[in-house]
Formats: C-alpha cells, sequence, structure tokens
C-alpha cells in the first residue's frame, strides 16, 4: 500500500466495528411507528383479506435469528448440498448483483417492503425490490406444467383462515438468501399467511429440496402493516456502477 | 498516530464492519475486514436505484487531493430513512465510515454518513436489519 494512501484524511478504522448507533442516527424503527389496531380483515366472500404494505424482517441469512425473525440454525445437508455451499463465493458470480431475478425466498427476505393485492381468485406479491411481482391464483386451480422459473409456479390454497402459497418448477438458478444457501431444481417453498390482527401477518416458510437438504427448514416471521408507506420504484439496472465497473460478477449457469 | 503505525493500525484492523446491501450480496463486491473512514468534500451525488453513490474529494497529508466514490443503501429505503436528494450537496464536508472495495480502488460502501449539520445517518438499507457476517 503506498504511503500516500495510507496517510490520508482517511483514517483505517482500528475499533471492533463501525458503530451502527452514531449519536443522531435514526431509523424507522426509532421513530416508533406502531400499526393500526383493529380486527382481522375480511374480503365479501369471508376469506381472510392479507392486501397492504408490509414492512417484513431482512433476512439476508435463514439460519440466524433476528427480530420478527425465527431461523433454522442447522442445515440439514445432503453432500451435494453441502458442496454447493462449500463452493459458493458470490465474488466469482452474484446473480442478484447483476439484476437477475431474486427468485421466491430472497425476495420476501429482503429489506424492502412489499404489497399485497388479493381478491378471490388471486393473491399478488408487489415486491419494491426491483420491482418485481408474482401473481398467485389461490382459486384451487392445479400448478402449471411450463418452463422452470427463478420465481417458480405458484398457487394458494386456504386452510381455514391460513392461506398455504405452493410453489415448485424452479430454475434452480437462484439462492435462499443473501450469503448463498443453496437449492436445487428440485425446490418446492410452502408460505403460509395468517392475520391475526389488522396489523400483523404471521408468516412460515418451508424449504424442502431433497437433493440439497436431507429434512425440510423452516422460518417463522412476523410483517407489520405501513399505513404511511407506499411502495416505490426500484429500477435494479438504472445505475448498476458495481456491475458495470466489473467489481460484481455475472454468475456463469 | 504517525504514517507507519496507521499502516500497522490497517493491516492489523480486522474489524467486523457490519455489511449492508439489499441487491446484491455485500461480500461480492466489499471486504468487511478493511474498515474505512473518508473526510472529505462531495464532488457529485447520484441519487439513483439500485443504490446511491457519493462522490467525493479527499486530501492527504500532502494536500493532495484523491478522488474517492461510495456506495450507499437505495434511495427508497433512504428516503424512508429520513434522506432526500438533497440532504448532500457538492461542496459539502461529510464522514463517511464503511468498508473498502475488494478491488483495491478508492471505493467503499458506506455505514454512516456525518451530514453538514451534524447528524450522523445510516446509509445503508433499512435499519434494524442484521446483515450476514462473511461466509465463513
Amino acid at each position: 500500500m503506498r504511503r500516500a494512501a495510507v496517510s490520508l484524511l482517511a483514517v483505517f478504522a482500528i475499533s471492533a466495528a463501525i458503530p451502527r448507533s452514531a449519536a443522531g442516527q435514526y431509523t424507522a424503527d426509532q421513530r416508533g411507528y406502531q400499526p393500526p389496531a383493529g380486527a382481522t380483515p375480511r374480503l365479501a366472500s369471508g376469506k381472510v383479506d392479507f392486501s397492504g404494505v408490509w414492512s417484513k424482517p431482512y433476512v439476508p441469512d435463514m439460519t440466524k435469528d433476528g427480530k420478527d425473525q425465527k431461523g433454522h440454525a442447522v442445515l440439514p445437508f445432503t453432500a451435494w448440498g453441502e458442496g454447493e455451499w462449500k463452493k459458493y463465493d458470490a465474488a466469482n458470480g452474484d446473480y442478484t448483483g447483476a439484476c437477475l431475478p431474486f427468485g421466491m425466498t430472497r425476495s420476501v427476505n429482503t429489506p424492502e417492503p412489499m404489497q399485497i393485492v388479493q381478491n378471490d381468485k388471486y393473491f399478488t406479491f408487489l415486491f419494491e425490490q426491483n420491482s418485481w411481482f408474482v401473481v398467485v391464483p389461490i382459486d384451487g386451480r392445479p400448478h402449471r406444467q411450463g418452463i422452470p422459473t427463478w420465481f417458480g409456479d405458484s398457487v394458494g390454497r386456504w386452510e381455514g383462515d391460513t392461506l398455504v402459497i405452493d410453489t415448485i418448477n424452479f430454475n434452480g438458478r437462484t439462492r435462499l438468501d443473501t450469503i448463498g444457501h443453496p437449492h436445487s431444481d428440485q425446490l418446492h417453498v410452502v408460505q403460509r399467511f395468517t392475520r391475526p390482527d389488522l396489523g400483523h401477518i404471521n408468516y412460515e416458510v418451508t424449504i424442502e429440496d431433497p437433493k440439497t437438504y436431507t429434512k425440510p427448514l423452516s422460518n417463522t416471521r412476523t410483517f407489520t402493516l405501513r399505513t404511511d408507506w407506499e411502495i416505490m420504484e426500484y429500477s435494479c439496472e438504472e445505475n448498476n456502477k458495481s456491475l458495470w465497473e466489473g467489481r460484481i460478477k455475472v454468475p456463469k449457469f | 498516530m504517525n504514517t507507519n503505525r496507521l499502516l500497522i493500525a490497517a493491516v492489523l484492523a480486522f474489524a467486523l464492519v457490519k455489511p449492508v446491501s439489499t441487491h446484491h450480496s455485500f461480500a461480492a463486491e466489499f471486504d468487511a475486514n478493511k474498515a474505512v473512514t473518508l473526510e472529505g468534500s462531495v464532488t457529485k451525488v447520484e441519487w439513483a436505484n439500485p443504490h446511491i453513490w457519493v462522490y467525493l474529494e479527499v486530501k492527504d497529508e500532502q494536500g493532495a487531493v484523491q478522488a474517492w466514490q461510495c456506495e450507499g443503501g437505495p434511495p427508497n429505503t433512504l428516503t424512508r430513512n429520513g434522506w432526500g436528494p438533497n440532504s448532500l450537496k457538492v461542496g459539502d464536508k461529510v464522514t463517511i465510515s464503511g468498508a473498502l472495495a475488494k478491488d483495491g480502488s478508492r471505493t467503499c460502501n458506506a455505514r454512516t454518513v456525518k451530514l453538514p449539520d451534524g447528524r450522523s445517518v445510516f446509509a445503508g438499507s433499512s435499519g434494524g436489519d442484521n446483515p450476514p457476517p462473511p461466509k465463513q
């Protein structure tokens, strides 16, 4: 390292961590937002209505616990799955950095909010992350038999007041989370939504993938209704300097 | 602290920077073990997705100016945390704390930015998150 670079007013920190709570710093949580109180809203049909803009916990690592998040601490890898995990290095190719679709679990994991729009026929995820959406038929139709995709094919069914969204037919190119836990094209994702009151969704996601994991794994989370937020545009491609300047590499599939 | 001591400190400073990034993997681009604090003047702000970029001039001890660029969070998240397109202006004196890029360029991922009015604000993604440590 050159002397000039070292002697910049840029001073390398020797502290154990950059402080997250510097004086005057504020976050949404610290502003003290409370969701509205009230009963579980329902459609005219009597089905639970999950519509709204939802704050959800950022889950970059699905093995970890966090605020509003219970992770799956020990992953039951198969030999193939463990090999995929050990050899993964995002520096060799980061599909999200290249603005390719995050896939279902990683989209729900993002810190950006999502809006749910629902009627008796469809449940729609409107992810702010990269302005992606997923339309889920919930009228009892079976899975489509199409080309495998980044987000897979989702259908929903009701178990009492719980909406169960079942997703298969993934292309196997995504990762479960930011840190890069693997899955294969045999991935089967089951998401269970309940709305115990106006302001909250209880969410459970279960991952089944016999090629990658010997047993299912799951996370449970709480989403919070944000009546003060609207979903905003998020163009991943607009100014993706990190990709253009070569610091992020496009993975080879 | 003289220059040599700074160099030693930099080498030994395996500080665990809390990496934050939302559209991509932090580890793909930045080194969580290389923390940096930059004091300089803003020369340009790109308030655009997927991340804002702040450009600044930083003087070394000899007074020579070096150009740096630092990535912040997505404009949407920063807006919800109280930032705006005019929070930083050309000429503002700021202090940015973050992590260095792996490629050795004068590029950083901003964790906090001390604004001209003295406030120190979170520059990454939404508050309360718990980014992953580097993969072991």
